[in-house]
């Protein structure tokens, strides 16, 4: 008897370990992604001109403009969790990851950050995405040095600056009177999108491919040279400057 | 009265020549002051040699060659007086002969449209730019002629200098990277080998192009940028 009742109840006692084994296993790995995945969060009380300056390892940063006189900092960090450590230096947000994890490997870092979109923006990264909109100051440059994409949207800055190796390059934006802008890649499409009554001096030079599109901008005053690998030119009354230059990509010209 | 009053009348009181209220006022004097008495007993010795010796013995012997040698003393210590400058003739410096005048004006004409030529050239080109590093298409004449002679560099002699200039930049660059690469993790190497890759295609492009055309200015203004981009991608990882 009482081994046929031990025989009986087998099958019930190991259909319950297995639902056990399966909830600790859940468990377990519910608890590692908690520890892989960090997650950042800081605010700032910020006056209109003040300047983000970012410069991270790999990760995706977004920079959006809203109408706050505050910064807010998230970011979500991947194991092992860098360490952030964001600086107030008289209006200047400093937040460097490359110095505060001098010689220790980090995880990839995805910033997004809220800025009053008066705010001059600075941003750099090793690897990854950068993404700026909604940003209305004196300066925004984005550099990326590997590969990542840069999109600018909604900019009226009268600096700008884009620059990575491998990616695209997209500016969407108003060229501003007397302004400076710079788009550089080694190989990509760079697409600059503005409207078709702006003012500016352009050279555009694309080497490799030659395929340097001008659209609803493209007038008499355009000078083709060296066998059509770079055109300068001039759009209206051309007060403000403008190089882009794509090594081994293409230069397109998109009217808003 | 006091001591200057009394020297002042002690000449003629010794002659006698003073009136009684002011010979009795210095006779007062010299009988409580001290100084003014020896004065006057000095004085009176003098005179008494001069009254009583005959002037053979006061007059020393020679004494036209006493004289002459204090005439000479005297003449040797003067200063020798101001060199009168001569008066220059008016109007020498236009007194030039025609080749001396056409010389100079045509040294005037020189240096003024070198100064303007340098003058409007700075004006009108980006201040940064070295007339070196320019494109031989941009190159004046002149720097041209410089160039050929082996005065200035020319614009490939440029390129070349700091294409050597930059190799060694890279070198110390790159010993960095490799000794760091090491602690990257596989995604952070990946990436800066398949940028790498791109930089240096890039590079073999441009080369390939001035080798066979030494004078493509763009290709030596993009081999230039390129190696610039590799030096940057080359800093920012060896530091990581």
């Amino acid at each position: 008897m009482i081994f046929r009742s031990k025989n009986r109840f087998c099958p019930p006692s190991a259909a319950k370990t297995t639902i056990l084994l399966c909830v600790v296993f859940f468990f377990a790995l519910f608890a590692g992604d908690v520890a892989a995945q960090r997650r950042f969060s800081k605010n700032y009380p910020a006056g209109q001109n003040v300047r983000l300056q970012l410069i991270n390892h790999t990760g995706t940063v977004t920079v959006i403009g809203w109408n706050r006189a505050e910064i807010n900092i998230t970011a979500d960090l991947e194991a092992p969790a860098a360490l952030i450590v964001p600086q107030n230096l008289s209006g200047t947000i400093v937040i460097n990851l490359l110095r505060d994890n001098q010689g220790k490997e980090v995880g990839s870092v995805n910033f997004t950050i809220r800025v009053p979109y008066t705010s001059m923006v600075d941003i750099e990264t090793r690897i990854g995405n950068l993404s700026v909109s909604n940003i209305r100051s004196g300066l925004v440059r984005a550099r990326i040095s590997t590969e990542g994409d840069i999109t600018l949207t909604n900019i009226e800055a009268s600096a700008v600056s884009a620059e990575n190796t491998i990616g695209d390059i997209l500016f969407d934006g108003v060229i501003q009177d007397g302004g400076s802008y710079r788009f550089s890649s080694m190989s990509g499409n760079i697409n600059i999108r503005i409207p078709f009554n702006s003012s500016f001096r352009v050279v555009a030079t694309a080497p490799s491919t030659r395929n340097i599109s001008f659209g609803s901008c493209a007038n008499q005053n355009m000078n083709y040279l060296g066998d059509g690998r770079r055109i300068v030119g001039k759009c209206g009354e051309g007060s403000a400057t403008m190089s882009a230059t794509n090594q081994r990509g293409t230069i397109k010209f998109i009217s808003r | 009265m006091n001591c200057e009053e009394c020297k002042y009348l002690l000449g003629a009181f010794m002659d006698s020549e003073l009136g009684e209220v002011q010979a009795a006022g210095v006779r007062v004097h010299l009988a409580f002051c001290l100084a003014c008495a020896h004065v006057c007993e000095d004085l009176t010795s003098i005179l008494d040699v001069c009254r009583s010796g005959s002037p053979a013995e006061i007059v020393p012997p020679n004494s036209q060659a006493l004289w002459c040698r204090i005439n000479n003393i005297i003449e040797s210590e003067a200063k020798p007086p101001a060199p009168v400058p001569a008066e220059e003739p008016r109007g020498r410096f236009w007194r030039m002969s025609f080749l001396q005048f056409a010389a100079a004006v045509l040294v005037i004409a020189v240096i003024s449209s070198v100064v303007t030529v340098f003058a409007v050239r700075k004006y009108t080109q980006p201040p940064a730019d070295d007339f070196t590093a320019r494109s031989a298409a941009n190159q004046t004449t002149f720097e041209k002629l410089l160039g050929r002679v082996g005065l200035i560099e020319t614009p490939a002699q440029a390129r070349l200098r700091q294409a050597k200039e930059r190799e060694a930049t890279i070198e110390y660059w790159n010993a960095r990277v490799q000794a760091r690469r090491i602690q990257w993790n596989r995604t952070t190497r990946e990436a800066f080998d398949r940028n790498l890759r791109v930089i240096e295609e890039s590079v073999n492009d441009y080369t390939a192009i001035l080798q066979k055309d030494p004078e493509d200015d763009l290709s030596g203004e993009m081999l230039d940028s390129v190696l610039n981009d590799k030096v940057n991608l080359l800093r920012d990882f060896a530091d990581l």
